[in-house]
């Protein structure tokens, strides 16, 4: 108990709230109206604008209150992995840019952007052999052995209030849907050239996934927690589910112990949210790919 | 105005923060046939449709990162970097605290995704590191660091896409976000870059220009002071051609001045009716 409430002190000193603050964003969430108004499981609203990188095959950036990324995709052709030979390769990397937060320069950021990353990845891609993954690994194979498509996933964290990993997820989703490949054509005679030709293919990623972060504060658990409540609480569970309702990734942040069945509880919570936000975000990213089209 | 004088008067007028280095390239891909390219055409265009006294277009917001105390994207033509400004706030290194005089820090960094290629993770680089140390001299040559003693400045520049004259965007972002602090400084700080290539002077060359090998003069100056508080070439140039390039290249941060003035009435005037002044 005593390390319980050290770390949370710790915490709160970063951020420098006090401890009438602290009270108060804890005596707001156990009455179901946090500080910005919000109910405990009210997404703040997300603003996505599309093809922002023009050298990317595709790009996004994506607000969600303060909290602002960038996420761009990148294709080029390259070699599979001999131990998978059907498969292309995706890589994702996050950066956090020191404009976020002054703490992210030099070498400061690096762990976050690890964790970051490593969230992603675990949520995107799946076991080792791609199993699983939110991206359809195989769809990426052009030649089985020989060529194949490696998508370079870029996420940049230009600000953060909280939440920066659903946030990165939804641009990341919104960038991969703003991705075009060029299709490839093979000649038989010479199996390793290869004729990228201009024409575009149609949208490869039908399924995709994205993410629910609900977050615990004391007994409650919120979604889409500011930096303020970020700094509040205990533990958080990042749950990544596709469109089928269907558990993608899984990840708990936090050092304080959780009880089994509040995860199970969090996990449900986070179906439900992502729902809402999977509609809410399709219909943003179908309007931004209208307002780019409109003004090309 | 011989030249010797002119680098006297600069030398003078500008202090320790007059540097002239050779830049090292952003971006990997030359090919050998740009130098026999044609950058100006018979009709007197460049390669993307301007002529050699053209500056690509501006475009500038103000408080673009909400929770920084000052931010402003700049964007000249393709090229676009944000800056955010941390400060002035508590020295967060002890042993760098002066009691006299603010701190200044400036971080250059760009985004994998801001080249043509995929850059693989070169933080704190060679390149980054110089950048940065010129855009922190540049600023602290124009902030008034003796009112704020004993505190300390972050300047962040983040490149969001990078088409050439990086460096000089990066210094009118940064220019914008201290204005947007609300940091007290002498005069707001402009650069531009310039070029001599086909025996035309050219202003403002992008990324397909720059790396044809010619000369690339940045200036920085402080517009309402008339003094040059950057200067940057690399390549070699007649002593005759150079003046011409300069003028040019101070001519381009006299347009971004004006420009960078007219953003910030805008957003002055905004400010005012947001208060209902």
């Amino acid at each position: 108990m005593l390390t319980f409430q050290l770390f949370m002190y710790i915490l709160a000193v970063m951020v420098g709230l006090s401890l009438g603050e602290q009270t108060f964003i804890k005596g707001g969430i156990d009455q179901d109206l946090r500080t910005d108004g919000r109910k405990r499981l009210t997404y703040r609203p997300i603003f996505v604008e599309t093809g922002i990188i023009p050298q990317a095959s595709g790009s996004a950036r994506v607000k969600l209150g303060a909290t602002d990324v960038i996420a761009s995709v990148k294709a080029e052709l390259g070699k599979p992995n001999p131990s998978y030979p059907d498969k292309g390769k995706v890589s994702i990397h996050v950066d956090c840019s020191p404009t976020a937060e002054p703490s992210f320069e030099g070498r400061g950021g690096e762990e976050l952007s690890t964790e970051l990353s490593s969230a992603l990845e675990r949520c995107l891609l799946g076991g080792k052999s791609g199993a699983g993954a939110g991206i359809d690994l195989s769809s990426l194979c052009i030649v089985r052995g020989k060529v194949c498509w490696d998508l370079y996933i870029d996420g940049l964290v230009v600000s953060s209030d909280g939440n920066v990993l659903d946030a990165l997820a939804d641009a990341i989703k919104a960038a991969l849907s703003n991705t075009a490949i060029p299709k490839v054509q093979v000649s038989a005679n010479a199996p390793s050239d290869e004729h990228p030709e201009v024409d575009v293919s149609d949208e490869e990623f039908l399924q995709f996934d994205t993410s629910g972060v609900p977050v615990i504060v004391g007994r409650h658990y919120i979604v889409d927690a500011t930096t303020e409540e970020e700094s509040q609480m205990s533990s958080a569970v990042s749950v990544s589910i596709n469109r089928q309702g269907r558990i993608c990734g899984l990840t708990k942040r936090g050092g304080a112990g959780l009880n089994p069945t509040v995860i199970l509880d969090m996990v449900s919570a986070a179906k439900h949210v992502s729902e809402q936000l999977m509609n809410k975000l399709d219909s943003e990213i179908a309007a931004a790919e209208a307002c780019d089209e409109m003004e090309s | 105005m011989g030249l010797k004088c002119l680098a006297q008067h600069y030398l003078k007028s500008t202090g320790p923060s007059f540097i002239l280095t050779k830049k090292n390239k952003p971006l990997r891909r030359r090919t050998a046939s740009l130098s026999k390219m044609e950058f100006v055409n018979p009709e007197g265009l460049r390669l993307d449709g301007r002529r050699p006294m053209e500056m690509r277009q501006l475009r500038a917001e103000i408080g673009v990162v909400s929770k920084a105390d000052g931010s402003a994207v700049f964007e000249m033509g393709n090229t676009k970097v944000i800056a955010a400004v941390y400060g002035p706030r508590e020295v967060q290194n002890r042993s760098q605290q002066s009691n006299d005089e603010a701190l200044v820090r400036c971080e250059y960094s760009m985004a994998n995704f801001s080249t043509g290629d995929r850059m693989r993770k070169p933080k704190g680089d060679r390149r980054s590191t110089e950048i940065s140390m010129v855009i922190r001299q540049t600023m602290e040559a124009c902030i008034l660091t003796h009112l704020m003693p004993r505190s300390q400045i972050d300047i962040f520049v983040q490149v969001l896409q990078a088409d050439g004259g990086t460096r000089s965007a990066c210094i009118n972002a940064a220019t914008l976000a201290l204005a947007d602090a609300g940091i007290p400084m002498t005069d707001i700080v402009t650069s531009c870059s310039a070029g001599f290539l086909n025996g035309t002077p050219l202003l403002d060359l992008n990324y397909v220009e720059d790396s044809a090998g010619g000369p690339d003069v940045t200036v920085g100056i402080l517009p309402k002071l008339d003094k040059v508080t950057l200067l940057q070439m690399d390549s070699k140039l007649q002593m005759e051609t150079f003046e011409t390039v300069m003028q040019l290249a101070t001519e381009g941060c006299k347009a971004v001045a004006s420009y960078i003035r007219e953003v910030l009435l805008e957003n002055t005037k905004q400010l005012e009716s947001r208060r209902g002044v």
